[in-house]
C-alpha cells in the first residue's frame, strides 16, 4: 500500500505528514488567476455556443470534463511543491542503542541469533542502514542491559547483559546527547524489558525533549513451539506446616491442548506434581500446586515443566522462588464475651498447630476474666488490653459475641487501628452480642468490618436462622475455606455440612469485599452471608457472623474422624496471619541477584506501637555461605517514614542471610530476617519472544516509527525528516507526480469515450 | 438421695471388689463385669421425650443435659440417671444464672437419651448413680462417638467400690484405651472460675441434714479423677464418693450444711467454665 502510494505520489506518505504543501509558481497569483479565467471563459463559451446534434446534457458533461482538464494543467503550472525541513548533514547526533543483552541470543528459526543480526547490521554486511545513517548524521552507538554505556566498536558487544532496562538507557542516552543537536534514538532490541519500572515516565521526558525514538524489533514476535513458566504466585515467608496452594501461570506456543507435566522441587526433592492441559497457543494457564511447607528455614523452590520435544528456548522451563519458611509461635487473641462453645472447639481445633498460639480471654462474670494460653501471670490481667502495645502484641483478633460498650471509645479505636495501622488480622464471629445486635452501628468497628450491619430482610423481631452453607465461587479455593484440591469436591463438603446457625443478620457485602461462604436457608430472599473478607489499610477482616461451626465438629452426621473443622479453623487464623508485618520488617529490593550486583536492603522501623521510627540504628548482619558475616549499615531514607535502606553487592553465588536489627537509645526495636540469592539469572529468557507492540508505543508515544530488518532501510531517510536537531528548508516538486498525469489522462480519454458513445465525434 | 441401710451389707462386700477400689490406676486395665447387685432389679431402658420437641429458638448456647441411660432397676420407683431429677437441674440452674450472669443457659432440665444423635448438639452431659449403669451397645456407641467428638461428661454421685467396679467396667467398653486417672488439684478445672484448693465429700442430704457421716458404702475419701482422649484433653469428670446433685438439689434448705453447697456449686460452676473453653 505504501509502495503505490508512493508510486503515484513521488514520495512515501511520512513525507507528506512531516512535509507542507506549497504552489511556487514562478508568476504572481493574481496573473495566474486572471489566465485562468480568460481560458476558463473561452472554453465554456465555446460549449455554450457550439449547436449541432448536442443535447444539453452532453454540453454539461463535456463542459466539466474540460473545465477538470484545464484545471490539473493550472495546478501544474502553479508548481505544487512539499515544504519539508531536513537535518543538515553530518551537523546532527543520533544516538543509537543496542540491546546487549542474554536475550539477543536466542536464536531464530535459521540458526542465525538476534546478535548476529545486530553485529552484521552495524557492520554493513546486513544491510546499509547505518552507513547511509552515518553519512547525515553523526552516530554515537551505546549498548545498554542493566547500565548504559558508549559503544566504540561494534566488537565490544557481549550480548550477556543479565536485565534489559530500556527506560533507564533511554533516559541516559538522551541525557548524554543532551548538548548536542540530537535528531533522535534508534534502538536495535527484542523489545523485552524486565526493569518492572515503567515506560511512561522516560518516555514522557523523551516526548517533552521532542526526541523520537525509532525502534527497530529484532527476532521474531512468536517463539514456537515453546513452554515457560511465566510466574509463580507464592507469599515470601510463611509458617511452618503451611498447606500452600500456589498459582503458576504457564504459557505456551505450538503444545496447545497437550498436557504438560509441572514438577516442585525442594532442594531435588519432589514436592508436588501436576498435569496442565495447556489452552490455545500464546494463551496462559494457571495451574494450581498443593503442597505443604514443612520444613522450616529458606527454601529454594523449583517450579519446573520438563523440556518438550523441540522446543526452542529451553531455559524458561523452570523457575526458582525462594520461600522463607518460619517456624514460630505466633500469637492470636480471642476475646469472648460469655462462656461459648466456640472457645473449646476453636482451641481444639487448632491445638495440634504448633505454630499458632490461641490466647483466650472470656469473660464468664462481669469482670471476671478467663485467661488461657498467655505467656505469664500479667499478661492481659487486667482484661482486654488498653494500650496500643499491649493489643499490638498480637498478630491477629477473634473478637466474639461481646458488646461495643464493654470497650471504651479508645479501645474501639484501637482495633481498628490494630487492622488498618498494625496491619493485624481481624475476624468476627456472630452471636447475640456481636454486629448490630452488640451495638457496633456507628463505631469505629463497623467500618472495618467487610459487612454492612444492616438487615436487609426487613424481618420484624429478633432474628434467628438455621441454613447449610455453600462455598461461593470465590470461596471454593480460597486459602480459608479451600476444603479439597478441586473447587467441585471443596464446594460438595462444605453443601454437606450440618446446619449452622446466626442471630445476626448480615446481608450486604461492602464494596470490594468477597464472600466465601453464604447460606442456604429454605426461605426466598437474600442470602445470610457466613464469610467474607476484605482489606482495611494494612490487614486483612473476616467477618463470619454465624455462632456455631462447632457444630461442623460435634453434628452427629460428621465423622469422628472428620478434620473439616479443623482445617477451617487452622487455614483461617493462618490467613489472618499472612503477611502481619513485625515492628521491624526487613526486605530486599530484589530476591535474586547477579553475584557482584548491588542491592538495595530495606527496613521498615517502628516502635511497639507500630508508630514509625526515624532515629533507630538499624543494621544488617549479611551471613554469607560460608557463613562469614558483614555488617551494613541502613540509614532512614528521610522521604518514608521509618524506612531504611543500606547497599550490599554479594561478591559470589550463593543464598545470603540478611538479619536486621534495630535499637533506639540502646533499646532493641525488634528484629527481622530476609535472604537474598546470588545467582547467574535467566531473567532474560522468558518472555524472550520480540515484543513488537512495546516497541511500537515507544515509537508512537515519541513521534518516531518502529521497523523490522525488513524494512529498516527506510530508516535513515525518516530520521532525516524529524524536524529536531539543525535542520534547513527543501522544496520537493510534486506537478510531475504520477497521479497527475493519470488524472490528466484519464479526462481526456473520458471525454472521447464520451463523444464516442453518443456519437458526436 | 440414696439411702444409708445398707452400708454394712456394702463393707462386707467390699472385700470382693477392693482391688478396684484403690488409686486410679495409670495403666489401661480392663474389668471384668461385676456379677450384678444384690439389691438390683431388672435392666430397664429410659424413657424421654426427644428433646428436640422442646428445644426453644433462639436456643440457648448452654444445656445442662442430663444423660438417660438404660441401668439396674433399684426398686424405688424412680430410674438411676433420674435421681434428684428434675429438682437438682432447675435448682441448679436458677444458681448458674446468678453466678454466671454472662451465659445463656437453658433454664430447665434436658435429659438425652445416650444413643439419641441429638445427643451431640449438646457438649456437656451430666450422668448421676453410674454404678448402677448398664449400657446397651447403642448407647456405648453413642457415648464413645459423643466423647471422641468433643462431648463432656460429668459423672457424680456414685459410692464404694462396688459402684466403682461397674462404672470403671461399663466406661472400659465405650473407651478401651484410655485409662482413669487422679486430677490432682493443680488441674485447671479447679481454678477456672472459684478456685478450689480442697475436694469435699459431699454427703446426700438425709446425712447432710442429720450431721452424720458424710460417707455411704466404703467409699470414704472423695476423689476426682478424668478419662482424657488420645491428646490429653479432658473428657470425662468423675466425682466418686460424693454427691454434688443433692448439694445442688438442696442448697435452699436451711438444714443442709452451706459449705457442701458452696463447694458443689464452685464445682459445678467451674466445670461448666472448664468444659466450655477446653
Amino acid at each position: 500500500m505504501e509502495q503505490l502510494f508512493a508510486f503515484l505520489f513521488k514520495y512515501r506518505p511520512l513525507l507528506f505528514q512531516e512535509g507542507e504543501l506549497a504552489l511556487a509558481a514562478p508568476w504572481p497569483r493574481t496573473t495566474a488567476a486572471a489566465v485562468a479565467l480568460v481560458v476558463a471563459a473561452v472554453a465554456l463559451s465555446t460549449y455554450t455556443l457550439a449547436r449541432g446534434r448536442t443535447r444539453r446534457t452532453d454540453r454539461v458533461v463535456l463542459a466539466t470534463l474540460r473545465m477538470l482538464t484545464f484545471a490539473v494543467v493550472g495546478l501544474m503550472l502553479l508548481r505544487p511543491v512539499l515544504v519539508i525541513s531536513t537535518v543538515q548533514p553530518q551537523r546532527n547526533f543520533v544516538g543509537v542503542l543496542v540491546d546487549d543483552t542474554r536475550s539477543m541470543t536466542v536464536p531464530g528459526e535459521d540458526g542465525a541469533t538476534r546478535a548476529d543480526w545486530v553485529r552484521a547490521a552495524l557492520t554493513g554486511e546486513a544491510s546499509d542502514v547505518f552507513e547511509r545513517l552515518g553519512e547525515r548524521f553523526a552516530l554515537r552507538f551505546y549498548r545498554f542491559s542493566d547500565a548504559t554505556t558508549r559503544l566504540a566498536d561494534p566488537a565490544d558487544l557481549t550480548f550477556a547483559g543479565r536485565r534489559t532496562e530500556l527506560g533507564e538507557a533511554l533516559t541516559r542516552a538522551s541525557e548524554d546527547l543532551a548538548g548536542v543537536p540530537l535528531s533522535g534514538l534508534v534502538v536495535l532490541s527484542d523489545g523485552a524489558d524486565n526493569s518492572g519500572r515503567p515506560l511512561a515516565e522516560p518516555l514522557r521526558t523523551l516526548q517533552a525533549a521532542g526526541v523520537p525514538v525509532y525502534t527497530v524489533g529484532v527476532g521474531e514476535a512468536v517463539l514456537s513451539p515453546d513452554v515457560q513458566v511465566t510466574r509463580v504466585e507464592m507469599p515470601r515467608t510463611v509458617l511452618e506446616g503451611t498447606s500452600l496452594l500456589v498459582d503458576v501461570v504457564i504459557s505456551q506456543h505450538g503444545f496447545a491442548g497437550r498436557t504438560l507435566p509441572l514438577v516442585v522441587e525442594d532442594a531435588g526433592q519432589l514436592v508436588a506434581r501436576e498435569e496442565v492441559t495447556a489452552g490455545e497457543d500464546g494463551e496462559p494457564v494457571v495451574a494450581r500446586v498443593r503442597f505443604e511447607a514443612a520444613e522450616a528455614g529458606p527454601r529454594l523452590l523449583e517450579f519446573r515443566v520438563p523440556v518438550q520435544d523441540g522446543e526452542r528456548l529451553t531455559r524458561n522451563n523452570m523457575r526458582e522462588v525462594l520461600l522463607d519458611v518460619r517456624d514460630r509461635r505466633e500469637k492470636i487473641l480471642y476475646f469472648e464475651g460469655e462462656p461459648r462453645w466456640e472457645v473449646k472447639f476453636l482451641r481444639r481445633a487448632v491445638a495440634d498447630d504448633e505454630n499458632l498460639q490461641v490466647v483466650v480471654l472470656q469473660r464468664t462474670a462481669a469482670n471476671k476474666f478467663l485467661r488461657l494460653d498467655v505467656d505469664d501471670a500479667d499478661e492481659l490481667a487486667a482484661g482486654f488490653p488498653r494500650t496500643r502495645e499491649e493489643l499490638f502484641a498480637y498478630r491477629a483478633l477473634v473478637l466474639g459475641s461481646v458488646e461495643a460498650s464493654f470497650f471504651t471509645n479508645d479501645q474501639l479505636d484501637m482495633i481498628a487501628d490494630f487492622v488498618s495501622e498494625r496491619g493485624g488480622g481481624l475476624i468476627v464471629l456472630g452471636g447475640r452480642h456481636a454486629y448490630a445486635q452488640g451495638g457496633y452501628a456507628g463505631t469505629p468497628l463497623e467500618d472495618v468490618l467487610p459487612v454492612f450491619l444492616d438487615d436487609e430482610s426487613g424481618a420484624p423481631g429478633p432474628y434467628f436462622e438455621r441454613f447449610r452453607v455453600e462455598a461461593t465461587r470465590a470461596g471454593r479455593l480460597h486459602p480459608v475455606t479451600r476444603l479439597a484440591d478441586d473447587a467441585e469436591a471443596s464446594a460438595e463438603r462444605w453443601a454437606s455440612l450440618p446446619e449452622v446457625s446466626a442471630v445476626n443478620p448480615i446481608t450486604r457485602l461492602k464494596p470490594g469485599a468477597v464472600a466465601l461462604l453464604v447460606g442456604r436457608p429454605e426461605r426466598a430472599g437474600p442470602r445470610p452471608i457466613v464469610l467474607a473478607q476484605h482489606r482495611y489499610g494494612r490487614g486483612r477482616v473476616l467477618a463470619l457472623p454465624i455462632q456455631d461451626t462447632w457444630t461442623w465438629q460435634m453434628h452427629a452426621d460428621v465423622p469422628v474422624d472428620d478434620l473439616t473443622h479443623e482445617t477451617f479453623w487452622r487455614q483461617t487464623l493462618r490467613w489472618l496471619l499472612d503477611g502481619v508485618p513485625d515492628a521491624v520488617t526487613a526486605s530486599v529490593e530484589r530476591e535474586r541477584v547477579e553475584p557482584g550486583e548491588s542491592l538495595t536492603l530495606r527496613a521498615a522501623v517502628a516502635d511497639s506501637a507500630y508508630e514509625e521510627v526515624n532515629d533507630a540504628r538499624v543494621t544488617a548482619a549479611v551471613v554469607d555461605p560460608a557463613g562469614d558475616t558483614t555488617l551494613v549499615r541502613l540509614d532512614w531514607t528521610v522521604d518514608e517514614d521509618g524506612v531504611y535502606e543500606g547497599r550490599f553487592t554479594p561478591p559470589e553465588v550463593g543464598l545470603f542471610e540478611i538479619d536486621v536489627t534495630a535499637t533506639r537509645e540502646g533499646r532493641p526495636l525488634g528484629s527481622d530476617r530476609s535472604y537474598v540469592h546470588a545467582v547467574v539469572s535467566d531473567e532474560e529468557y522468558f518472555d524472550a519472544a520480540m515484543r513488537p507492540a512495546s516497541l511500537r508505543r515507544i515509537a508512537e508515544e515519541t513521534g518516531g516509527r518502529f521497523y523490522t530488518p525488513a524494512d529498516v532501510h527506510q530508516l535513515p531517510e525518516d530520521l532525516a525528516l524529524t524536524g529536531a536537531g539543525v535542520t534547513l528548508t527543501e522544496e520537493r516538486d510534486l506537478w510531475d507526480m504520477p497521479v497527475l498525469l493519470l488524472l490528466l489522462l484519464a479526462l481526456i480519454g473520458a471525454e472521447w469515450a464520451y463523444r464516442r458513445a453518443r456519437g458526436l465525434v | 438421695m440414696r439411702a444409708t441401710g445398707t452400708l454394712s451389707a456394702v463393707a462386707a462386700l467390699t472385700l470382693l471388689w477392693g482391688s478396684s477400689a484403690g488409686p486410679a490406676p495409670a495403666t489401661v486395665r480392663v474389668p471384668e463385669r461385676p456379677h450384678g447387685h444384690f439389691f438390683a432389679g431388672p435392666v430397664e431402658r429410659p424413657t424421654l421425650t426427644p428433646p428436640g420437641a422442646r428445644a426453644p429458638e433462639p436456643p440457648p448456647e448452654f444445656y445442662f443435659t442430663r444423660a438417660a441411660y438404660t441401668s439396674w432397676r433399684r426398686g424405688w420407683g424412680t430410674q438411676n440417671w433420674a435421681i434428684d431429677y428434675p429438682k437438682a437441674d432447675r435448682i441448679f440452674l436458677s444458681f448458674i444464672a446468678r453466678l454466671l450472669p454472662n451465659i445463656d443457659a437453658y433454664d430447665e432440665e434436658h435429659p438425652v437419651l445416650l444413643d439419641d444423635p441429638d445427643l451431640r448438639r449438646f457438649p456437656f452431659l451430666y450422668a448421676v448413680e453410674v454404678g448402677y449403669m448398664d449400657l446397651t451397645p447403642e448407647e456405648r456407641e453413642g457415648l464413645r462417638g459423643y466423647l471422641e467428638a468433643g462431648g463432656f461428661l460429668v459423672v457424680d454421685d456414685f459410692w464404694g467400690s462396688r459402684e466403682w467396679a461397674n462404672f470403671e467396667y461399663q466406661m472400659s467398653r465405650v473407651l478401651p484405651d484410655r485409662p482413669i486417672v487422679d486430677l490432682p488439684l493443680d488441674h485447671p478445672v479447679f481454678s477456672s472460675f472459684y478456685e478450689i484448693d480442697e475436694i469435699l465429700q459431699v454427703p446426700n442430704v438425709g446425712q447432710g441434714r442429720a450431721g452424720g457421716p458424710t460417707y455411704e458404702q466404703d467409699g470414704y475419701v472423695p476423689v476426682v479423677r478424668g478419662i482424657h482422649d488420645e491428646n490429653g484433653r479432658l473428657m470425662v469428670l468423675i466425682n466418686w464418693n460424693t454427691d454434688l446433685g443433692d448439694a445442688w438439689e438442696w442448697a435452699d434448705d436451711p438444714f443442709y450444711p452451706l459449705r457442701y453447697s458452696t463447694y458443689a456449686y464452685q464445682l459445678g460452676v467451674n466445670m461448666i467454665v472448664y468444659a466450655m473453653s477446653h
